[in-house]
This record gives C-alpha cells, sequence and structure tokens, in this order.
C-alpha cells in the first residue's frame, strides 16, 4: 500500500467515523428534546387545559 | 483473516472503535447494570460533599456563586468558540476569512474554556452531590459532556486538521450541527439543573 493510498484510507476511516458519530449524535439528542418539548406540553396541558 | 481484510479493518480503527462504543453504551442503557452503576454510585457522591470542596460549596454560598460565575463564563467561552468555528464550516459567518484560521483560533479557547468548566464543575458539583445525583437531568448533562469531549477531540479534530477541501462538505455540515447540538444540550441540561429537585 502506497503513503498515498494510506492517507485516502485514513480519510475514508475519519470520515466514516464523523458520520457515524455525528448521526447517533443528532438522531439521540433530536428524540431527547423532542420527549422533553412534549412533556412541557403535556404538563401546560394539565395546568391551564 | 486474509491479508485484505486485515488490511480494511486495520484502516477502519476509528470507524470500528465509534460504531463498538455506541453499541456498548446501547447495551448499558438497557441493561440492568445501568441501575447497578448508579446504585453503586451513591456512596460516592456522600463522599463527594464531605470533601473540602463540598464542605466549602456547601458552607459558604458566596463562594459557590463565584465558583459558578467563573462555571458560567468559561461555558460562554466554550460556548462561543464552537459557534464561531461551527457556523464558519456551515458558511454563516466569516465566510471572507480561511476556515483553517478560525478552526485553530477557536480551538485553543475552546480548550481553555473546557479546563474552566470542568475545574469549577468538579468544585460546584461537590457542594450539590447528594442533590445531583438524583437528577436524571444531571446524568444526560454528564453523557452530553462526556460524548462531547469524545467528540471534540477523537472525530472532529483528526477531521478538520486535514486539508478541508478533501473532506466531503455534508460530512463538515453534519459535524458542524452535531457539535452545535451537543454543546447546546451540554449548556441547557446543566442550567436545568439549577431549577430542578430544589
Amino acid at each position: 500500500m502506497s503513503e498515498e493510498d494510506k492517507n485516502a484510507a485514513k480519510m475514508d476511516d475519519v470520515q466514516t467515523a464523523a458520520v457515524a458519530i455525528s448521526t447517533t449524535i443528532i438522531v439521540f439528542f433530536v428524540i431527547y428534546w423532542a420527549i422533553q418539548i412534549d412533556s412541557v406540553r403535556d404538563l401546560l396541558n394539565m395546568a391551564y387545559g | 483473516m486474509s491479508t485484505t481484510s486485515a488490511t480494511t479493518s486495520g484502516s477502519y480503527t476509528k470507524t470500528i472503535t465509534v460504531v463498538t462504543l455506541v453499541l456498548l453504551i446501547l447495551a448499558f442503557s438497557f441493561s440492568s447494570l445501568r441501575r447497578d452503576t448508579w446504585l453503586q454510585l451513591y456512596e460516592f457522591f456522600l463522599w463527594m460533599e464531605t470533601t473540602p470542596f463540598g464542605v466549602i460549596g456547601k458552607t459558604w454560598g458566596a463562594v459557590f456563586a463565584i465558583v459558578e460565575a467563573f462555571h458560567l463564563l468559561a461555558m460562554a467561552l466554550l460556548g462561543g468558540a464552537v459557534v464561531v468555528a461551527d457556523a464558519r464550516l456551515m458558511g454563516w459567518i466569516f465566510a471572507d476569512i480561511p476556515a483553517r484560521e478560525i478552526l485553530d483560533k477557536t480551538h485553543k479557547v475552546f480548550v481553555a474554556g473546557l479546563i474552566v468548566v470542568l475545574a469549577t464543575g468538579i468544585f460546584m458539583a461537590c457542594g450539590v452531590a447528594g442533590k445531583i445525583y438524583w437528577l436524571p437531568v444531571f446524568w444526560y448533562k454528564m453523557l452530553a459532556l462526556a460524548t462531547g469531549i469524545f467528540f471534540v477531540f477523537f472525530i472532529r479534530r483528526p477531521l478538520l486538521r486535514r486539508d478541508l477541501n478533501e473532506i466531503r462538505p455534508i460530512v463538515v455540515k453534519l459535524v458542524a450541527i452535531s457539535s452545535m447540538l451537543v454543546w447546546v444540550t451540554v449548556a441547557a441540561t446543566g442550567r436545568w439543573i439549577g431549577f430542578a429537585g430544589s
């Protein structure tokens, strides 16, 4: 494997890892905040109808 | 294992590490191990309150308030560095300044802010350890903080240290959005602790 190929493989690795972790973060925290907002709406409904 | 597959798996070390870590965290979250670990940590949190930091934090409200002020200022510094760097990556601001220059300078500010945030955060946690132990939002903050630190030093920085023109634009934008999301969550859950369980 040439030095150029190694660099390209490393670049692919770090980009794939970045996509994997970024997607996980976005999915997890969007769900987390959606649940929090929903629970606030429920509380407001219970308080004020 | 053949030479080709060994070379392929060897060159995807970061991806394999990330996927394994995510799967391990998921397995931990949905198993009884999470509750067992939480129960075992109770003694540790009680001990935190008896340390000099815990005693000072609980006894002198003024000291706690001053440390908290530095915590918030450092958080503002860290947040500012994140917003400026990520907004530049998204192409929203400072488009006339090279992204490399902004990324390098904001990273130094970020690291300084993070060190102060962690130091003051540990002091504050000792003072209110008995309270935060019972707050789910505190554990979500710790999860977000650990994710953020791992993300910055293991993924974001190594990726963005390379030639930005070689990185796919969609990857850059994904990294910028997730970075902002994770640090906004750290800040928001941190403030939430102040309003919860009192």
